[in-house]
């Protein structure tokens, strides 16, 4: 399995972020008429976004789009390497406290400037009685968000945080301007709202005084929903759009062979099982293990991902990590033998009936409830299927009416800090197995996240793999091969690695139509 | 005639009740919370907290019978509200999606129409002979492949292989006619060979029995030409059956085109409908029943009105 | 017109599965055998994954190769059918049960179980099915068991309709009626006498509905929504296969056909099962007709002969060999008499006046003999020699006729001046306007009163001896030389009989100068009243002919004996409206094909003697010939005269 690493040149933002961006976008020739540059670009989402908010995360394709809308004081760069965005410099005067220097050609949808005010107006908004912000939580650790002047802003934090910037990139931490009202955020990001109809599309045109020079390089996005994957790709071949995301994986062996067509392909995603740990068999780790020794992860990459994946046997340590946790030692393998043992020990060697909990409403969760279900027969554990659709799934889920349950998700960052929202039993959700609480996975994931020094944190990670592989909060399964199709006439545009796929978008700031 | 429509309108005031009420306790008990949802699109995780504080913004945390009277209040005053997801208003989104189903049921009922009828009289005129062989069979044929089989087999052909139209979609008419039509085809299509194999059958079978009365054979007895008894005498005769049908497949159509819109991703209403089952937007879901039922309770009191004029012996009551 | 004696019409008396209904049948039971015979057709198990062989290719032990997960393509097709067919089966037949239940009881009880019995198939039918199954499945997640109760649902409100409406027909029908006064308990009046009678129609409706239950089931596993995996289901299989549409068209073909094939049998059956349950719609239309042969008799050239009919024969085409319906029929019909043409059912009396007018049904041919009529310019025409436009000119224009029934000769959705004057204006050119007052004196002429009014009425707002007035109103309007009248007072009551004979009777003295009547009738008492000449026809032959004084006080045939003794007397007769059954003898007349040998009469004749039964016998001229008759004891009774 090759990977493939978005290979990087220093990207023309990148260069001029360097140089400090002196120019004034103002200055900037008005659309370049001439050029390609005014094309608009059509991108094929997955799905229509419920709604945009910039605080709430309400899925990828919100979240794309937010990107073109709103941006935050940092961000990724292509290769997903954490960039300033609407600061300029950050400096951590100590652990706890980090000093964040705007930009100072940074304006506002509404041409005012970006201040420090803003910021805090911002974060203010997240860390809020009532918000139901993503982020909320997480910077709960924010004890005071100061402007020294009218660029300059200070952050104290409670304790210290590994993860402070990723955070603060994140597509759910934008700065809207102070005078923004609930039902129209006001934002600073490469492109402005030109229209959109619920369920159908949404048009975003170049804002002229973005920061950054010469970008976007086009002149508007027209983002259109297909639900349908297969759809999706036929517009795509057919010329409909030039860009997907979600390549359907059946698909890439005819964008291979397509002259036509490209795409950019990264792991990130990973599917996993969950247990409900109140009661029954699975209420015993050996049980658990079992089923982590059960099934044949390739074939679950074969069968539901078209061979477009890779199996994963232990911590999902996403890819672009700064540590390598890679341990056979703490890993699973295939050995339905070794299976059936841990079965006997925990008193059932005969297997048991069970429900397995996945939804019709995706396609691969079902394809891998069926893969999981035909390697549970084999060591005696019979499941049946429960497919409802995705509303229900999510309740059923949260109210614990399944023993197993099929998932698939992403942390928003690489760093295995990421996978605090799966494992942290302090905020429990579908997400995780119901019922499931380790003090000592809890007290890893809170080490980790408020460790600065890197060594440090890769022993503690270490050894939340090795908790990871005894307690069995997850099997996991597989890493998804997440891809974006283009037509060959789109240049520019890089998928990013691992969990920051679902960031992609910040790609979309340099991404041509030729 | 007023008293009539005063007592159908009325009937179907009550009849509309009774859909909205078992729409609203069908929801009550379904499960799924539209605010975890709407934060965990795309399997994310959201807080406790957040969804909580949803919940309250979305008004979901008001006692049961005090939405259902709230319900019932507004759509007395045909308010529809506003979604519970976004925002939006209710009845603006109807607005902008119902005419879309229209329009792929208007213009596959015209092409149905244009196609099966007089392929259906001559069917049933000539019944028993080769042109009724070919299309009689053709049409149980077509009447065989369900709707979203051939669109998918469209899209194949004529949107992958061949790349002569696209392969879904919708842009507005005043955006981009040609577009527009283009994108028309295949949907209206679809709706129309599934439409005319029912108009079809309907058509031949409704002239093959006014053929056999006894007033043809007066009209022919009289001298007339065969086109004016054909005309007259036998087609429109026919009809009033045929009428019916098509009034009771476009009901119909207005649920059956969410497959067609679902393989064509065309922006219909039978779209928002399924989105907002999805994320358990209440409000829309109620709303966009209420608008079905009451279109296809108005189609049939049409269709009534229609058939008393084509056939004087029918008195309204 | 009396319907055709068809050799179809006796077997349907016999209840055995109808020919047409065997190819169905067998393709239908096939179609269900075989999903469920597919332990027997494939070793492997719909289920069992072999991720390592995905797409594969179809093989020896995999005849139609693998799908995405490896599994047996010919196996999941197989035993998709099986959950397709009983998903669809057993919801078709609950909702056939209950919702023929709620019908059957709402049109019995009537009162408030028929309200709720209408009221709540309404309610379900505001609902599109596919969106209320959509909604139902989304809300209580996918699976059989809820599509089974969705389908139920959904389709209970056909069946209830259906049975309702049947029922309520059946309730108002005689028997149940007398069973009821009987004081035979409900129950058994709703089980053993209505239901049966319901039968058909329910039946039919059940194919119909099993065959959109399979389509609505495979759309929602198609949605994801159906059937929940590992098992099974074609919908759920497309849905499989459409991803790999482009690389394996095969596993999207296999799924469709299956399906496609499946609904195409069910419907196939229902078709077959409709036409042979409820044969009217294939008895052919009455708006085709048969053309009229030439003849190549000469033309008679007598100045009043105003039609002529030479050694008609007409044959019906048959499957097994074209049978005559007339044989050897000649008439000669002249200005100013009334021909009466007398005989039972079936004797060919109608036909052989269709054929005057060029309007024989399809099935029949004109294999011999001339059709002659005068018209108004040119002298005697060929039938046989006329184009269908100068054929239809002929008809209405030259000939008219006045037909059995006038409660359904008319169009029930035209005013009854608009067939007046489409009438008229069809042979004439003239205004409108004229039209219509010319329709309206003819209206007054025939009696009707406030004929203006009636004119811009409907005919079902009259009774049936104005719609005959109004059909001999609208025989007159273009002033035709020959009226035929087939049978024109049989389906009218006593009283309103005699005014129209007296009505025809008028016509031809007061109206049209020279009218030739042919009146065809079973009555000897009016044919007495009105006619100049009888020609009494018997199996497609004339057995006697002459001036209708002798003929009827004198019958030289045995025939025309026993149809005057079956007439009690002519009050009497005038009472048995639809008496068109001999009294005087026993039997029914032959049919074409199983005439005896000799003479077709001989079987039901008191006088036959063996050499009756040697050869046909010929039409016997009287010495005058003014007289004749088809018996070899003729020439006997015209002595005897």
């Amino acid at each position: 399995m090759t990977e493939h690493f978005p290979t990087m040149t220093p990207t023309r933002r990148t260069v001029l972020l360097s140089l400090g961006a002196g120019l004034a976008a103002m200055a900037l020739p008005r659309g370049g008429s001439a050029q390609a540059g005014d094309q608009v670009l059509r991108f094929g989402l997955s799905t229509f976004p419920p709604t945009i908010k910039p605080f709430d995360n309400t899925g990828g394709a919100a979240n794309t789009v937010k990107l073109m809308l709103w941006r935050g004081l940092m961000g990724y760069d292509a290769s997903a390497r954490l960039q300033p965005e609407l600061a300029e410099s950050v400096d951590w005067t100590d652990p706890q406290t980090a000093v964040f220097k705007l930009r100072a050609n940074a304006v506002f949808h509404n041409g005012k400037p970006v201040t420090a005010a803003d910021v805090v107006y911002s974060l203010n908004e997240i860390t809020k009685e009532g918000s139901t912000a993503y982020l909320k939580s997480d910077l709960s650790i924010l004890t005071a968000v100061e402007a020294v002047d009218d660029k300059t802003v200070k952050i104290s934090l409670s304790a210290p945080s590994a993860v402070l910037l990723d955070l603060l990139a994140s597509y759910c931490c934008p700065i809207i301007s102070a005078e923004s009202t609930e039902d129209a955020p006001i934002g600073a990001g490469p492109f402005t709202m030109k229209g959109s109809e619920k369920g159908v599309y949404i048009e975003v045109e170049r804002f002229p005084d973005f920061y950054m020079e010469g970008e976007p390089n086009v002149g508007g996005i027209r983002f259109i929903a297909y639900a349908d994957e297969n759809l999706r790709y036929a517009a795509l071949e057919a010329g409909d759009v030039d860009l997907i995301e979600y390549l359907p994986w059946q698909q890439f062996d005819a964008v291979d062979a397509s002259d036509t067509l490209e795409m950019k392909s990264t792991l990130g995603p990973y599917m996993f099982l969950l247990f409900n740990v109140t009661e029954g068999p699975f209420a015993d780790p050996k049980v658990r293990q079992a089923v982590g020794y059960a099934i044949e992860r390739q074939d679950v990459v074969d069968a539901a991902f078209a061979g477009r994946g890779t199996p994963l046997f232990g911590l999902p340590n996403p890819q672009g990590s700064p540590f390598d946790l890679a341990d056979p030692a703490v890993e699973w393998s295939y050995d339905p033998e070794k299976a059936k043992a841990l079965l006997a020990e925990a008193g059932y060697p005969n297997g048991f009936d069970c429900r397995l909990l996945a939804t019709a409403t995706y396609g691969m969760h079902q394809d891998t409830a069926s893969v999981v279900q035909a390697y549970l027969a084999m060591i005696g554990i019979n499941a049946t299927l429960d497919l409802p659709d995705w509303g229900s799934r999510v309740t059923s889920g949260k109210e614990g009416r399944y023993d197993i349950a099929v998932h698939g998700t992403s942390g928003t960052y690489n760093d295995p800090d990421s996978l605090w929202p799966l494992l942290y039993s302090g905020n429990p959700s579908y997400l995780q197995s119901f019922g499931f609480k380790s003090e000592r996975i809890d007290g890893l994931l809170e080490k980790g996240r408020t460790t600065t020094d890197q060594a440090e944190r890769e022993a503690i990670y270490k050894d939340l793999a090795k908790a990871y592989f005894e307690e069995v909060p997850q099997v996991p399964l597989n890493w998804r091969i997440q891809a974006y199709a283009m037509r060959s006439n789109v240049t520019g545009f890089e998928s990013l690695p691992g969990f920051l796929n679902g960031s992609s978008a910040y790609a979309l700031d340099d991404t041509k139509l030729g | 005639m007023l008293a009539f429509l005063l007592r159908r309108v009325a009937t179907a005031l009550a009849m509309l009740l009774v859909v909205g009420t078992i729409i609203f306790s069908m929801l009550a008990i379904v499960p799924g919370d539209p605010a975890e949802l709407l934060l965990s699109t795309g399997g994310g995780s959201a807080s406790e907290e957040a969804i909580r504080n949803l919940r309250l913004e979305m008004g979901l945390d008001r006692p049961l019978l005090q939405q259902y009277l709230t319900f019932l209040g507004d759509s007395l005053r045909f308010d529809f509200g506003t979604s519970i997801v976004d925002g939006s208003s209710i009845a603006e989104a109807i607005a902008l999606r119902l005419p879309r189903t229209l329009e792929i049921i208007a213009a596959g009922a015209v092409l149905a129409l244009l196609l099966s009828i007089p392929a259906g009289t001559l069917a049933g005129l000539r019944a028993g002979g080769r042109f009724d062989g070919i299309t009689s069979g053709l049409n149980a044929l077509l009447t065989s492949i369900p709707g979203f089989v051939l669109g998918t087999l469209f899209i194949y052909v004529f949107a992958q292989v061949l790349g002569v139209l696209p392969a879904g979609g919708y842009v507005a008419f005043a955006e981009d006619p040609a577009q527009h039509l283009q994108m028309l085809i295949l949907p209206a299509v679809t709706v129309a060979l599934h439409l005319s194999t029912i108009i079809f059958r309907m058509t031949r079978a409704s002239v093959l029995e006014m053929r056999g009365h006894d007033w043809v054979r007066t009209a022919t007895a009289k001298g007339l030409s065969r086109g004016l008894v054909v005309r007259r005498h036998i087609l429109r005769n026919a009809l009033g059956p045929v009428i019916t049908v098509v009034g009771l497949q476009l009901g119909i159509l207005l649920g059956s085109t969410v497959l067609v819109e679902f393989v064509y991703n065309w922006p219909g209403l039978s779209g928002l409908l399924v989105t907002a089952v999805e994320q358990r937007d209440y409000p829309t879901v109620r709303a966009i029943i209420l608008t079905v039922a009451a279109i296809f309770i108005g189609i049939n009191l049409v269709i009534d009105i229609l058939y008393s004029l084509l056939d004087p012996r029918i008195a309204l009551q | 017109m009396t319907a055709l004696p068809l050799a179809a019409r006796r077997s349907r008396r016999l209840p055995k599965l109808p020919k047409r209904m065997i190819l169905p049948a067998v393709l239908l039971a096939l179609l269900i055998v075989t999903p469920f015979a597919a332990p027997l057709l494939t070793p492997y198990d719909p289920v069992q994954i072999s991720v390592r062989d995905r797409l594969a290719a179809p093989s020896w032990e995999h005849w139609l190769g693998q799908d995405e997960f490896g599994r047996d393509r010919l196996a999941r097709v197989l035993y998709g059918g099986q959950v397709s067919l009983t998903v669809a089966f057993v919801a078709t037949s609950i909702a056939c049960v209950i919702g023929t239940l709620f019908g059957l009881i709402g049109a019995y009880f009537r009162g408030p179980f028929e309200f709720v019995t209408t009221r709540l198939a309404d309610v379900v039918l505001c609902f599109p099915p596919i969106l209320l199954a959509l909604l139902v499945v989304t809300l209580f997640g996918p699976g059989a068991d809820t599509l089974v109760a969705v389908l139920s649902i959904l389709y209970f409100p056909a069946f209830a309709r259906i049975a309702f409406s049947e029922a309520l027909r059946v309730s108002a029908l005689d028997f149940v009626e007398a069973s009821r006064a009987l004081g035979t308990p409900s129950h058994r009046i709703v089980l053993k006498t209505i239901l049966p009678n319901i039968a058909g129609p329910v039946s039919v409706q059940y194919s119909l509905t099993a065959a959109a239950a399979i389509t609505i089931e495979s759309g929602l596993s198609f949605l994801g929504l159906g059937v929940v995996p590992p098992a099974p289901s074609w919908g759920q299989m497309i849905r499989g296969a459409r991803a790999f549409m482009n690389q394996d068209p095969l596993g999207i073909l296999i799924p469709c056909v299956a399906l496609t094939l499946t609904i195409y049998a069910i419907n196939f059956f229902c078709d077959r099962l409709r036409d042979t349950l409820d044969p009217k719609g294939n008895a052919g239309g009455k708006d085709v007709t048969s053309v009229p042969a030439p003849g190549r008799a000469p033309v008679q050239e007598e100045a009043d002969v105003i039609a002529s009919v030479r050694d008609l024969r007409l044959e019906l085409r048959h499957p097994k060999g074209a049978v005559d319906v007339i044989e050897d029929v000649s008439l000669t019909l002249r200005a100013n008499q009334c021909t009466a043409l007398v005989g039972e059912s079936g004797s060919g009396k109608s036909l052989t006046s269709l054929a005057i007018m060029g309007l024989l049904p399809g099935a029949i041919r004109q294999a011999d003999g001339a059709l002659h009529l005068r018209r108004k310019q040119g002298g005697m025409v060929d039938l046989g020699a006329l184009g269908p436009k100068a054929l239809e000119d002929v008809r209405g224009n030259d000939v008219a006729m006045i037909f059995q029934e006038p409660m359904t000769s008319l169009n029930p959705i035209h005013k009854v001046g608009a067939q007046m004057v489409e009438a008229i204006l069809s042979h004439r050119k003239m205004p409108r306007a004229e039209a219509r007052s010319r329709a309206i004196a003819l209206l007054e002429l025939v009696g009707i009163n406030e004929a203006a009014r009636r004119f811009d009425g409907y005919p079902h707002e009259m009774s049936g001896g104005m719609r005959q007035r109004v059909m001999i109103a609208m025989a007159l309007t273009c002033e035709p030389r020959l009226l035929i009248a087939d049978e024109p007072t049989t389906a009218l009551d006593v009283t309103i009989q005699a005014e129209i004979i007296e009505l025809l009777q008028k016509l031809r003295q007061d109206y049209a100068d020279g009218l030739s009547l042919l009146f065809i009738s079973h009555n000897l008492g009016i044919v007495s009243e009105i006619a100049d000449r009888v020609v009494v026809m018997y199996s497609g032959q004339v057995v006697e002919e002459g001036p209708a004084q002798q003929v009827l006080t004198d019958p030289h045939h045995p025939y025309t004996r026993a149809l005057m003794e079956s007439m009690p007397s002519a009050h009497a007769d005038l009472h048995s409206a639809r008496g068109d059954r001999l009294q005087a003898i026993s039997g029914t007349p032959p049919l074409p094909d199983a005439r005896p040998s000799g003479c077709s009469f001989r079987d039901r004749c008191p006088m036959a003697l063996p050499a009756c039964a040697e050869a046909r016998p010929p039409l016997f001229a009287s010495a005058d010939g003014s007289r004749a008759a088809r018996c070899i004891r003729a020439p006997e009774a015209q002595e005897a005269a």
